[in-house]
């Protein structure tokens, strides 16, 4: 038997033995668990525990002592783990820092590997989609439907229209992420008109893609470094040397993934970048104009993937950036740093524990009393638009980035 | 009047009366402790071709037929483990190659490949854990089975089948008439009461223990006694199992053992003992230091605990202790005067089925009986078909992980253990929470499996052998296992002090660095959860206060 037949046969076998071979990267992940002394912090704190009960999500120190223990078995965890919405609240309470959500990354690419049918078939579906356009929702069919739905949503917000900066060389790259490019359309020209105030010279890629999260939370781990390469070679091309985003998830993905890959960028969200690269005076200055014409009284909740994943000291820098904003005034939520639900790709796939997950924030949000909601997360925000809905609480939610650019647009009136 | 009496319930015990029944004998097996509790739930459960003993042919060729047997008749509770022996040097590669030329001889029969050898590339894409300067590595796959399932497995069969099993029996006196045996006196542990059994034949299946049994009847039985030390880590840090070349230049590995990874094993003389033996500090750093120049983040691994055992070897001196023949044999006490008894020496987990049907053939020769041995064809209980986990784990609202669990230990069998939540849905509490096992088998195995403690659960079940090894899950045990057997609170709480006793005895050898920042939150547990501080309460056993 030659080299390669012999490595082949080898690697039949354990296939056959559903033995997935980690490398020597995930290996450490799971050793990190090694750490885990069983007190069960995780558990009192995980927000799909508190909301569906362990029967139906085990929960994070199950997956930590018991599932993640034998790999040939990991495919028995396909029942539970696509339950995680990944908010990251048990690994920032464990006393050893055991990387839950990394952990709950491996489980799912292995069940992957091992029993794909086990897998959503939602997430499925959205593997497929990035597969085939780089883009974790389906695009537009006609551009133009794509462009009147944009009008109509920035009219009604009252943004006014910027053009698009493509194909030019620019410091500052703009970096909306899937879901305000292609759903929430609002938030992308939010930002470019906050932008353009702002006098930054920033550029758009010429053509959107993923960084890749929606695929590692999904378990296609393959296919989600296929889409952070490509992005990587995409990023280079424009030369910028600061990427700026309106996505929580995309914040964290992008630090991770420029981080690994060594390329000199820095990666802000919009709420840091106002904070550390603009002049305060600027800021203040654009606001102060639209003083006067509107009062708003307003509650802020948290995304996971910033305080958590990312940095607290960001939704610190949002509240100072708010407080910045004449007639507005914030009252705070008992759940501000409570996980949405919609995380954690949950939200695709098991809409009903989603919601059961979000019913805290609802009820913490209507005692408040607030007229809206901000939040600087696509995801969070139409999460919470649709669960305040359904239980017929009457409170708006607002994008951060939408918030500030119709405050800055209408000081411009 | 019993045909044959069999004391001792390891492998070879177990095998002996499972075999004997069949053929019809009247049969019952009497053991001490409870089935499996001595050296055969110490080994790594490994049915081995005999690769260690490339030296002795028979031997290996008798090892790769019952490999073949035990697919056949329990492949429920076995699996297979891929194993990667890597190569550092020439005289790695020379040594290696005469192995894979005995080993591949024998590969097809037991549906294995023959030695393969791989890259330093392929090798480390299989096992990223391996030291990076190997020039090749041997690859080939070995057999494993849960230890304790089979004997417990092989006793049913044998109840199944007519004998009959007494467990917590201690033999304390052989009688003869005319050197005959005439019958076996034991101490039930239990009842605390002697009883007396007439018999025609006495199967001594001790392994370690067998000349003090042998001594009862004015015999004798010399052995090799052979001390083996694993130590155990908390999940599995390698994707196979690892074979390498100890500080000695003997063969240790690594294998991947249901969600543990064993470190095995040391071999060394002992005159210890064999009932208070502990791993010595030195057997944990031979083990470290040898795996650390193959496997170098060994060290840093957790290990929850260490476990050792005493083999039985035949008698061979003045040669190296590693050298000692792996056989076994049968020795008839007929050629000492004292006819009737049957002794085994030597032998190992995978002959088991065979030093039975050996010994079996030999009983019915003496007591004139014409029957055939069966037991390499009738399968165990459990053996039947394939089970479907993920249908049974929604059919019963049992996550898929528990039943998974499950079909490692019970096959077909498993689907009797989720009747139970059907009366008793809140029987799907997960009770101990690093296995995972739920309330319900614990149940069914108090009811049908002759546990008479929490550590006889834990052989029949995992229960306690996790990363926390029973801080969590023993109280409810106990809680169970008293409304089962209706024990009172003072037994209860003795009960769970045995247990954490026996735990500690394995968790105290390893104790260094984290773990033992772990055992003081552990202890901490005990006494804040379980009061386990407040009084001094333990009391001899009945048999620890002397006859």
């Amino acid at each position: 038997m030659s080299e390669e037949e012999a490595y082949e046969f080898v690697m039949n076998t354990l296939r056959k033995e559903a033995i997935v071979p980690l490398d020597h990267e995930e290996i450490d992940i799971v050793r990190s668990i090694e750490k885990c002394m069983n007190c069960g912090s995780c558990i009192n704190l995980c927000p799909v525990v508190a909301a569906v009960g362990m029967d139906t999500f085990s929960g994070p120190r199950s997956i930590a002592i018991e599932l993640s223990r034998s790999t040939p078995e990991f495919w028995t965890s396909a029942n539970m783990i696509f339950l995680c919405t990944g908010c990251g609240t048990c690994r920032e309470n464990c006393p050893h820092d055991v990387d839950i959500p990394m952990i709950v990354n491996l489980l799912r690419w292995v069940i992957y590997k091992q029993r794909p049918e086990l897998i959503p078939k939602q997430l499925l579906e959205v593997q497929n989609r990035l597969e085939k356009h780089s883009l974790a929702f389906e695009p537009w069919e006609d551009i133009e439907d794509k462009n009147e739905s944009r009008d109509v949503r920035i009219e009604q917000l009252g943004i006014p229209f910027v053009k698009d900066r493509k194909g030019v060389k620019a410091e500052v790259l703009f970096y909306p992420g899937c879901q305000a490019e292609e759903r929430a359309q609002e938030v992308r020209e939010a930002a470019k008109y906050i932008l353009v105030r702002l006098e930054v010279d920033y550029c758009l890629l010429s053509e959107m893609s993923c960084c890749g999260l929606p695929a590692r939370l999904s378990g296609a781990k393959e296919l989600a470094r296929d889409l952070e390469k490509k992005l990587i070679s995409k990023i280079k091309e424009t030369g910028a040397k600061k990427i700026v985003t309106t996505c929580a998830g995309c914040t964290s993905s992008l630090s991770e993934i420029i981080e690994n890959s060594g390329v000199n960028v820095k990666v802000y969200h919009i709420i840091e970048y106002l904070m550390e690269e603009v002049d305060e005076a600027k800021l203040k200055l654009l606001f102060e104009r639209g003083r006067g014409t509107s009062e708003s009284t307003i509650t802020i909740h948290d995304p996971c993937h910033l305080i958590r994943h990312t940095s607290r000291m960001i939704m610190y820098y949002a509240s100072i950036i708010l407080r910045m904003i004449p007639g507005v005034s914030i009252k705070p939520s008992s759940a501000f740093d409570s996980c949405c639900g919609g995380g954690g790709m949950v939200g695709y796939h098991s809409p009903h524990v989603a919601s059961r997950v979000t019913e805290v924030n609802v009820k913490a949000i209507e005692r408040t009393g607030a007229e809206r909601v901000v939040t600087p997360c696509p995801l969070c925000t139409t999460q919470l638009e649709n669960e305040l809905f359904r239980s017929n609480v009457v409170v708006d939610v607002d994008d951060f980035t939408v918030f500030i650019a119709q405050q800055i647009a209408r000081g411009e009136r | 009047m019993f045909d044959v009496v069999v004391i001792g319930g390891g492998s070879t015990g177990t095998a002996v009366a499972r075999d004997c029944a069949m053929r019809g004998l009247k049969t019952l097996l009497i053991e001490r402790d409870d089935i499996a509790s001595a050296t055969v739930g110490t080994c790594a459960g490994m049915i081995s071709s005999g690769l260690k003993y490339m030296d002795e042919p028979e031997i290996v060729d008798l090892c790769s037929q019952e490999v073949v047997y035990f697919n056949k008749i329990a492949r429920h509770i076995i699996m297979k483990n891929p194993i990667l022996t890597p190569i550092f040097g020439m005289s790695d590669l020379s040594s290696g190659g005469n192995f894979a030329e005995e080993y591949s001889k024998r590969a097809a029969k037991r549906q294995v490949p023959p030695v393969l050898f791989l890259t330093p590339e392929d090798s480390l894409k299989i096992e990223p854990m391996l030291n990076p300067d190997l020039i090749a590595s041997l690859y080939f796959e070995e057999y494993f089975i849960n230890p304790f399932r089979l004997c417990i497995l092989q006793a049913q069969d044998a109840s199944v089948h007519g004998a009959e099993i007494r467990t917590y029996c201690e033999v304390v006196d052989i009688r003869l008439s005319n050197n005959e045996v005439k019958s076996v006196v034991f101490y039930d542990r239990v009842s605390g009461k002697k009883e007396e059994v007439s018999t025609r034949i006495i199967v001594n299946a001790t392994g370690p223990w067998a000349e003090r049994i042998a001594g009862l009847a004015g015999t004798n039985v010399e052995l090799r006694l052979n001390k083996g030390a694993h130590v155990i880590l908390d999940r599995r840090v390698v994707n196979v199992g690892v074979i390498a070349k100890a500080v000695d230049g003997r063969m240790i590995y690594l294998f991947p053992h249901e969600s543990t990874v064993l470190l095995g094993t040391t071999a060394i003389d002992t005159w210890e003992d064999p009932d208070t033996l502990v791993t010595s500090h030195d057997e944990i750093e031979y083990l470290l230091k040898s795996m650390e120049w193959v496997v170098p983040s060994i060290r840093k691994a957790r290990i929850i605990r260490t476990m050792e055992g005493v083999r039985p070897l035949i008698a061979e001196w003045k040669i190296p202790e590693g050298e000692v023949t792996r056989g076994y044999k049968i020795i008839d006490h007929s050629d000492e005067g004292v006819s009737g008894l049957l002794s085994f020496t030597g032998g190992k987990l995978v002959m088991c089925r065979r030093m039975a049907e050996d010994v079996t053939d030999v009983i019915c020769k003496k007591l004139d009986i014409q029957a055939t041995c069966e037991t390499h064809i009738r399968p165990l209980p459990g053996n039947d078909s394939d089970i479907d986990v993920v249908s049974l784990a929604k059919e019963y609202k049992v996550s898929q992980h528990v039943v998974e669990r499950m079909r490692t230990r019970r096959g077909t069998k498993t689907r009797d253990v989720l009747e139970l939540v059907r009366d008793h849905p809140e029987w799907r509490t997960t009770i101990c929470v690093c296995e995972p096992v739920i309330e319900a088998e614990i149940r069914y195995s108090i009811r049908n499996e002759y546990p008479r403690t929490i550590n006889d659960l834990r052989r029949r079940l995992r229960v306690g052998t996790g990363p926390c090894q029973g801080t969590n899950c023993t109280y409810k045990i106990a809680a169970i296992l008293s409304e089962e057997l209706n024990l009172g609170i003072a037994e209860t709480l003795i009960e769970m002090t045995r247990f954490l006793s026996e735990r500690w005895k394995g968790k105290r050898p390893p104790f260094r660095g984290d773990l033992l920042a772990q055992e003081e939150l552990v202890q901490a547990i005990y006494s804040c959860v379980g009061n386990l501080d407040r009084e001094a309460i333990h009391e001899p056993n009945p048999w620890e206060e002397g006859l």
